[in-house]
């Protein structure tokens, strides 16, 4: 059934360069590519001689291609010249970016199990987490969607009228996603749902309908011989993803059998009454999402991958997973209580006092964390003595808008646009506008920078029509393709300035060199704010403009641009791989490439002194800012500002406003003398030491109406308030520190005391916590008193020994003598437990 | 009587001194004289000399790992007990010595 392709096809090889595979997304992408053309496509996989129909996402997807493998693409008809240069530069520029991270199923480690839940006697289940998450209900068991095993025995009507019924199906199945999705809040349920709607427009699962009607087959029994063919074909992928793509095929296969059967077939919906854990043995998305998310607390699937539609579904929607646990018929009944905790990865088949009790003191941390979070999102990053660093975001996408400022982002400090420019034909000004409207609108009120686009390098649109460079990263990239491309870049800046009208808009030019770029980009410019204003369209009249910093010599030079830009952004990693003639992606060269280079810092410095001759505002939005270790770098330089990737914003503020300033100054005119970059990365290392006061003790870290009731929980708590106050990142190995050091004897040190302690490196700084608990507990202590006050102690473990060990032995010491211990119960708040502390220990007060 | 003692437990964060602070202060209602060296996690401190080590009648080491610098105590009478035993019942250790 393949087209016949004529000896003149145009055709050539690539290698997949995708790690998990050809899987849904860039099939998709190739698909629509293909699809945009009038000519044949077809996709062979050289690896195992599949062919298939390039413009089926369906027929893509089962070549079972995975990295590596050579494929050849030939196409032929009308347009094969543009169809040619078209997917070859998609396949040779655009999908190596394709590559998403799947997630892995992670099987839950053994040993994880806190002690509590070790000692708690209630029946646990161990499988997978697949989505994170606490919840609590009844057993509700739902079949999993499966296509009828025999043909069905429906008398075969008349055959038009079949093919009839068959698009009745096809339209009605097609109506119900189309609704569901309308109805869908969330990104990754629309993304299903939009997979699924391709899959019933495919054109190779049309051609399969349609060939099995012709052959005179009633409409169920196309269906199902259909739905067969292409589940089994999947099934067998070497590609755990693309295996996982076999219970979308068959679900809608289902649904289009039950519209043949004229709703005979009833829809196996079940409504959920009451709080309710979902058992089944696979889930398919669509019932996935028929499930009254207020009443789903969880889902326990025997099989699945971690990329199944239901678990993506159930990560985006909240709702706790946990996969492969296995007979769940057998050691469940319907109805039963159970707690699933898919943190861990346990399903609870009884409820016991103490599960109970672990999981509401762990949801009252996790609320505390969320609280203290959301607390230090919004403030901004501040250090001990004053400085503030605005922290960005790098975003591309509205919800990556709303992300970052959810995240704490202090504005958008580069939105790049190449990626609308990257489909087959150039956005429109209206849907540009439709795009920064909504960003600027989400950045409520804050600064978005957006970067006009920047082609050229590795980033080429075809109907740019590039010209074959040597060099191409030393070619026409960003301004330099703007002379060449004035519509586009009109297009772009009308939708831009129409924009403003909404928000703060900045405008950053990529690749400037020269004042020369700077001065032609405002004639563009203006132009643009001439025709708006003469079509009477609202703009902002003061749209700052800035440049990106990443050629040397513009950025070693600034004067020139004081008056024509209003702010600068470097851009690190061209900048540094200008800077030292060395490609980053040439395993070769790339570590000479490193930003750590003594000479690099100083050309930084240098940079940051020249904007602050001209008193203009400097960030830094490349790779090198997302790097917690350049932190105290940037601090002591000077910067103004860095943007950085949303998921590391909020621990990027925490440490922000550990350190100081002046500290931070100190610490790089220290780097200035280094000889090379591993001399660099270790004055670095040490600056989260010597640049950081986190007191080692602190009233965020006292407890004075604790209620643990066991050893157990006042560990737990020691640890959670370590983890609360940002100071452990690792509380799993904190826990095993502090139970190693109890192991070898108790610590508690009679008179009603006891003193966990450990050094670990899991902890960032060294820490006192004070736990003073409303009911005396049993620590196993020398003289079998009951404990009634917890001083844990925490001990960062360095190389160069902690500063902090003369305070321990004084407080180790101090706790041999009666009168500190009385005075440590009976005072009555952390204030003045706070400060009896700080003069006993000899502390000074920060 | 002139003593001498080591404190040092597996961490060197806690019991080392608290043990110190317990001997010191059990000594003195005994009416002894003693100097106790901690070996911690900051090394060895207020270091017993040769003639602290030559004065004394009875060392006693309250210690739960090998110590460093045993061979200094050659010829001199030593009751090693677990860390422990220094903070659940120094009065019986000091008993001891009486005997």
């Amino acid at each position: 059934m393949s087209p016949d392709l004529s000896s003149t096809a145009l055709q050539f090889v690539f290698n997949c360069p995708l790690s998990a595979g050809m899987h849904a997304r860039p099939a998709s992408h190739f698909a629509k590519l293909a699809n945009s053309l009038v000519s044949e496509c077809t996709l062979t996989n050289l690896r195992n001689h599949r062919e298939g129909n390039a413009k089926s996402v369906l027929s893509i997807i089962s070549l079972d291609i995975r990295e590596g493998d050579r494929c050849l693409v030939q196409i032929s008809g009308a347009d094969e010249q543009f169809g040619y240069t078209m997917i070859h530069d998609f396949a040779e520029q655009v999908l190596p970016s394709c590559d998403v991270p799947l997630a892995k199923s992670s099987p839950t480690k053994p040993g994880f199990l806190p002690r509590i839940l070790q000692r708690a006697e209630a029946k646990c289940y161990s499988g997978s987490a697949a989505s994170p998450g606490v919840g609590r209900g009844k057993v509700v068991f739902l079949n999993a969607v499966s296509l009828p095993q025999a043909a069905i025995s429906h008398h075969r009507s008349d055959p038009q009228e079949e093919r009839e019924r068959l698009q009745r199906a096809l339209r009605n199945v097609r109506e119900n996603i189309r609704e569901e999705l309308a109805r869908s809040g969330s990104e990754a349920g629309r993304d299903v749902l939009q997979a699924e709607l391709a899959l019933i427009d495919d054109v190779v699962f049309a051609q399969k309908l349609a060939e099995h009607i012709s052959e005179e087959k009633s409409a169920a029994q196309s269906v199902l011989e259909t739905g067969k063919f292409f589940a089994d074909l999947l099934r067998h992928s070497g590609s755990e993803y693309i295996r996982e793509r076999a219970a979308d095929v068959e679900e809608i296969s289902a649904q289009l059998l039950a519209e043949t059967a004229d709703g005979n077939l009833p829809q196996a919906a079940t409504a959920l009454q009451e709080p309710s854990v979902v058992v089944a043995e696979t889930l398919a998305p669509q019932q996935f999402l028929a499930l009254d998310r207020h009443f789903l607390k969880g889902v326990v699937l025997e099989y699945s991958g971690a990329n199944s539609h239901a678990l993506i579904l159930a990560r985006s929607y909240g709702v706790p997973a946990v996969v492969g646990i296995k007979h769940t018929k057998s050691i469940l009944s319907s109805g039963q209580d159970v707690v699933l905790d898919a943190n861990r990865g346990l399903l609870f088949a009884e409820l016991a006092p103490d599960v109970d009790r672990f999981y509401a003191r762990e949801e009252r941390t996790r609320l505390r964390q969320k609280t203290i979070l959301q607390a230090s999102a919004s403030t901004p990053a501040i250090t001990r003595d004053g400085v503030r660093l605005e922290v960005g975001a790098n975003a591309s996408a509205n919800d990556e808008v709303v992300l970052a400022l959810e995240n704490g982002a202090d504005g958008i400090g580069l939105f790049r646009t190449e990626m609308l420019f990257m489909n087959g034909r150039p956005p429109s000004e209206e849907e540009q506008l439709a795009i920064y409207e909504q960003v600027v609108k989400s950045a409520h009120g804050k600064p978005v920078i957006i970067r006009t686009f920047d082609l050229g390098g590795d980033k080429a649109a075809p109907y740019l029509e590039p010209a074959a460079e040597e060099n191409p990263f030393l070619g026409l990239r960003g301004v330099r393709l703007y002379a060449k491309h004035r519509d586009l870049l009109q297009v772009q800046l009308r939708a831009i300035l129409r924009a403003s009208a909404f928000g703060r808009i900045q405008i950053m030019i990529p690749m400037v060199s020269a004042r020369e770029d700077v001065l032609a980009f405002k004639e563009h410019l203006k132009q643009a704010q001439e025709a708006l204003r003469a079509e009477n369209i609202a703009f902002s009249k003061d749209v700052p403009i800035g440049i990106m910093l990443e050629v040397p010599a513009a950025a070693f030079h600034l004067a020139p641009f004081g008056t024509e830009a209003d702010f600068f952004s470097i851009g690190t990693n061209d900048l540094a791989q200008y800077f030292f003639a060395a490609d980053r992606g040439n395993p070769n060269v790339s570590r000479l490439s490193n930003p750590s280079n003594p000479s690099f810092i100083r050309f930084l410095n240098h940079i940051i002194e020249e904007a602050r001759a001209s008193g203009k505002w400097v960030g830094v939005c490349g790779d090198m800012a997302s790097h917690a270790k350049y932190v105290p770098l940037f601090l002591g330089l000077g910067l103004d500002e860095i943007s950085l990737p949303i998921e590391n914003i909020p621990k990027i503020k925490g440490i922000v406003r550990r350190l100081s300033a002046s500290a931070c100054r100190s610490l790089v005119d220290q780097i200035h003398s280094s000889h090379d970059a591993s001399e660099v990365n270790d004055l670095l290392a040490s600056a989260e030491q010597t640049c950081s006061s986190c007191p080692l003790v602190s009233e965020e870290l006292m407890i004075l109406d604790s209620d643990s009731s066991s050893k157990e929980e006042a560990m737990q708590e020691f640890i959670d308030v370590l983890y609360n106050s940002g100071r452990t990142a690792d509380p799993q190995k904190l826990e095993d520190a502090l139970w190693a050091r109890e192991y070898v004897y108790s610590t508690g040190l009679g008179f009603g005391f006891a003193t966990p302690h450990c050094k670990t490196d899991a902890i960032n700084a060294s820490s006192i916590v004070v736990l003073k608990l409303s009911e005396p507990i049993d620590w196993g202590s020398v003289d079998g008193v009951g404990v009634r006050m917890v001083i844990g102690i925490a001990m960062r473990a360095t190389q160069n020994g902690d500063n902090h060990m003369q305070v321990f032995s004084v407080l180790a010491r101090k706790l041999m003598i009666e009168d500190f211990r009385t005075r440590l119960l009976e005072t009555p708040n952390s204030p003045e437990l706070m400060q009896y502390l700080t003069q006993e220990l000899k502390l000074t007060l920060t | 009587m002139r003593i001498i003692a080591v404190t040092a437990c597996p961490t060197g964060i806690a019991h080392t001194y608290m043990a110190a602070a317990r001997l010191e202060a059990v000594a003195k209602n005994f009416g002894h004289e003693i100097k106790v060296e901690t070996q911690g996690a900051m090394g060895i401190e207020n270091k017993l000399t040769d003639s602290d080590i030559r004065q004394a009648q009875v060392a006693i080491f309250a210690v739960d790992i090998e110590i460093e610098g045993r061979e200094r105590f050659n010829g001199v009478t030593i009751i090693q007990v677990p860390l422990q035993e220094a903070l659940k019942n120094p009065e019986g250790i000091f008993r001891k010595l009486q005997h």
